[in-house]
């Protein structure tokens, strides 16, 4: 024990560190020697304690743990070849042949496979947030399957219009299926709300990606990385048959909402429809009611449930191409082998 | 009229290129990052079997199931994943208690057998996964200096249905849910990835 700095007080100080208690004391040193063997005794016991496996010799063979291994990849690649089956077949439908009875049985095709029989999952809407997630956390291992759900659509929409919405998304055929008696909603309100599927797009987006820092007041408002689509998803719990008690009432307030309301869900919430509004307006091919004539009667102004048709045209933002329109154009109706156009307008126009 | 019809023509014909380009250069770029095919495991060396597996599972039954590991068990007799140790013995001495809730770990005489002394016989140990529920109390009461560790919490595939994101890894307050590639077996150690969610 050497006290070379005589002007400083080292004792105490030197008593204050164990190690000092260690070296000046020499019981300490004992103690310390004392408390190595009991740990180490008491990590044999420990040890002994632990049965190994007893040995059985032939009277008896370890099973080996099942892992059932994820669904192959055909399968993975069955939910890419359906949607892009769904697409080609929508496109078809609703711009070739155009036929609302062909979209109807699109839809319901739709919600039995991508709804109830994949339970919703996965979904280009949800396939925001994983790309999202890819682009802004490297290690995030996104699969081929989630990229192609959220690039394919986008693709599609491009050259047809919003046919994925009209009859390959679930969550849109759902409520295209539930639609009974469509109520108009004042223009103004639409034009409004049609921004909140931006705002839920942005906020989507940064909760994906980052998260929630925030300081409010001196309180701090964190809340990790969610997914907030897939959160409050309101039709994907009716597909699963289960759910949060709160998540189950807001999707009957969508379904019971949707009776009266068109698409409400898609119109003014879904971020996916948001971007494929922005893609629509330039898509190679889209709704044209009546290409070379027209007269101005305003049928299928009337029979659009989703105000999309402006100035007697298909909106191509807003179009979702579920094909309602053809059914009640008198030119349509005559192509189709009912009366003639003429006709129909004139028992219209009869008191 | 025609002409502006063919320049609104132009507009439109480079903006759908413009889209198509940015759509394959953003799923290329995706692309080099992704893998055949990740899904969700638990991380058992992060897991604390806190019972939010069975309650935050889409599925009415939680995808989650307790895993024996039959080369780490010590089949004892008096199994503390089994049967609840604090509970009433019987006459024999032993607790009439269980452990699991849903009655579903399962247990059978193996080897060979001494029909008058239970206590010098081994047991298997096999979850019924048609009754498991992923709560984890097993797992809990197996953990080692009790048991030798040998239940863990594994995602069953068979079940999973693979959501784009897993509702029980936003819950999960030990981050234990990772992203692993497929076979998607548990990570051990170097296998975990990207953690952070």
């Amino acid at each position: 024990m050497s006290c070379r700095a005589p002007h400083r007080p080292c004792g105490p100080r030197d008593a204050r560190s164990l190690l000092g208690l260690v070296r000046r004391w020499p019981l300490g040193r004992i103690g310390l020697l004392l408390y190595v063997v009991v740990v180490l005794a008491s990590n044999v016991l420990i040890a002994q304690w632990q049965k190994a496996p007893p040995d059985f010799g032939e009277s008896y063979t370890f099973p080996t743990p099942t892992h059932p291994e994820p669904r192959a990849t055909w399968v993975r690649g069955l939910d890419v070849a359906m949607l892009v089956a769904g697409l080609g077949l929508g496109a078809w439908l609703a711009l070739g042949r155009r036929t609302r009875n062909g979209m109807l049985l699109l839809s319901i095709g739709t919600v039995a496979y991508f709804g109830f029989f994949r339970k919703g999952c996965i979904c280009p809407i949800g396939a925001i947030q994983n790309v999202t997630l890819s682009l802004v956390d490297a290690h995030y291992l996104i699969s081929y399957g989630v990229i192609a759900f959220f690039f394919l659509p986008l693709v599609a929409t491009l050259f047809f219009g919003r046919v994925f919405c009209g009859g390959v998304c679930p969550l849109g055929a759902v409520q295209d299926l539930v639609l009974l008696r469509p109520v108009k909603v004042p223009e103004k309100v639409d034009r409004w709300l049609r921004w909140l599927p931006y705002v839920y797009l942005g906020l989507a987006v940064w909760f994906a990606g980052w998260g929630l820092h925030l300081t409010l007041g001196g309180s701090e408002i964190i809340a990790g990385r969610r997914f907030l689509i897939c959160e409050w998803d309101p039709f994907v719990d009716i597909f699963r048959l289960s759910g949060p008690f709160h998540m189950l009432v807001i999707g009957a307030v969508f379904v019971a909402g949707g009776m009266f309301i068109g698409r409400p869900y898609c119109r003014w919430l879904c971020p996916y429809g948001g971007l494929l509004a922005i893609l629509s307006r330039v898509a190679w091919k889209n709704v044209q009611i009546t290409p070379n004539k027209e007269v101005d009667c305003g049928l299928c102004a009337e029979a659009c449930p989703f105000g999309a048709i402006r100035q007697l045209r298909a909106d191509r933002a807003t179009c979702v191409a579920c094909a309602r329109c053809y059914q009640s154009c008198p030119f349509e109706i005559e192509r189709r082998g009912g009366p003639s156009a003429e006709v129909q307008l004139a028992r219209l126009v009869r008191p | 009229m025609t002409d502006h019809s063919t320049r609104r023509q132009f507009i439109d014909r480079s903006c759908r290129v413009l889209g198509l380009a940015a759509i394959g250069t953003a799923a290329g770029l995706l692309a080099k990052r992704a893998s055949a095919a990740a899904v969700y495991q638990v991380d058992p060396t992060k897991c604390t079997s806190c019972d939010l597996c069975r309650t935050s599972c889409v599925l009415s039954l939680s995808a989650v199931k307790a895993v024996n590991d039959f080369e780490k068990c010590g089949y004892c007799m008096l199994c503390p994943a089994f049967m609840d140790v604090t509970s009433m013995p019987d006459e024999r001495g032993i607790p009439t208690g269980r452990v699991c809730p849903q009655d579903a770990l399962k247990r059978r005489v193996v080897g060979d057998v001494d029909p008058d002394d239970p206590n010098n016989n081994y047991y298997e140990y096999v979850v019924d996964e048609s009754r498991c529920d992923g709560c984890g109390k097993c797992v809990k009461a197996c953990l080692p200096p009790a048991g030798n560790g040998s239940l863990r919490l594994e995602i069953r595939y068979d079940r999973c249905v693979e959501c784009n994101e897993c509702n029980i890894r936003i819950v999960c307050p030990d981050s234990a849910i990772v992203r692993v590639e497929v076979p998607g077996l548990a990570p051990t150690g170097h296998g975990a990835v990207s953690d952070e969610l």
